[in-house]
């Protein structure tokens, strides 16, 4: 049987904001990234690359195969139409995946994750259980990846680790 | 109380801050001080309509502008100010 809920930390991904430069549309920016930017709230993926949209203009950009230099050469990509800041040592991003891992978010998250509300490719900026987080969802399994701040971490392994108890006891009728 | 955000959709109101009236426009320069009090301190306190600045702390990050029936808590749109983006 295959584990209800799995919950890891991705190991060290490269993470920086982009923000495109005012009157440049977000399409310029595909080419240098290497994937299609999400105009309105969402997640792209290309090979080790995700790109979430944050806001208007912003998106927060990972690689999971960066260097430490991540941030700086995607700056050298994009000199004069975004600007780039290193993000890396803000966020620890977690993935959680398996069969219990939507019932498990939607008892600390107010963001319908019904599929037929959000699927592969849906992100939110909201928070989990107080926790500021960005959420997206990588696939089916389903898999989620968050981020969030890296000094909350803790609270959140924390927090999914009591709920995932919680959630095994009401499964049992306990 | 649920916030029509305009890049995020509607979301709970405690992932806002609320800031207050969005009528008010900052006195040009050189403006005196009693248009700068005006500016800063009078408020109409409507019971109805009014349109407020929030801002999405725990979202975009981005101020938007809301209708806000002060007698009901009806929310009855979200844009963003200034000009269109």
């Amino acid at each position: 049987m295959a584990e209800p809920l799995i919950l890891h930390p991705v190991d060290r991904p490269g993470i920086a904001t982009v923000m495109a430069r005012k009157g440049v549309a977000p399409g310029t920016l595909n080419a240098a990234l290497g994937l299609s930017l999400p105009d309105g709230p969402g997640a792209a993926f290309a090979g080790s690359r995700t790109a979430i949209a944050t806001g208007p203009g912003t998106w927060l950009v990972l690689d999971d195969h960066a260097g430490a230099d991540f941030a700086g050469r995607l700056a050298e990509t994009l000199a004069g139409i975004a600007a780039v800041s290193d993000q890396s040592g803000s966020y620890l991003v977690h993935a959680l995946s398996g069969p219990a891992a939507r019932a498990l978010l939607q008892r600390g998250l107010a963001i319908d994750l019904h599929p037929d509300a959000f699927g592969p490719g849906s992100a939110a900026i909201s928070q989990i259980a107080h926790i500021g987080a960005v959420l997206w969802q990588v696939d089916d399994a389903p898999t989620y990846r968050i981020a969030v701040w890296r000094s909350y971490a803790e609270s959140f392994r924390h927090w999914v680790e009591v709920t995932a108890v919680s959630l095994d006891e009401a499964d049992q009728g306990g | 109380m649920r916030i029509p955000c305009p890049f995020c959709g509607s979301r709970d109101s405690r992932e806002f801050v609320h800031r207050g009236d969005a009528g008010p426009a900052r006195p040009a320069d050189g403006a005196d001080a009693e248009a700068m009090f005006d500016y800063v301190y009078q408020r109409a306190n409507p019971a109805g309509l009014i349109r407020e600045h929030w801002y999405h702390a725990q979202g975009c990050r981005n101020w938007i502008v809301v209708e806000r029936d002060t007698r009901s808590h009806a929310v009855s749109g979200g844009a963003w100010p200034g000009p269109a983006r």
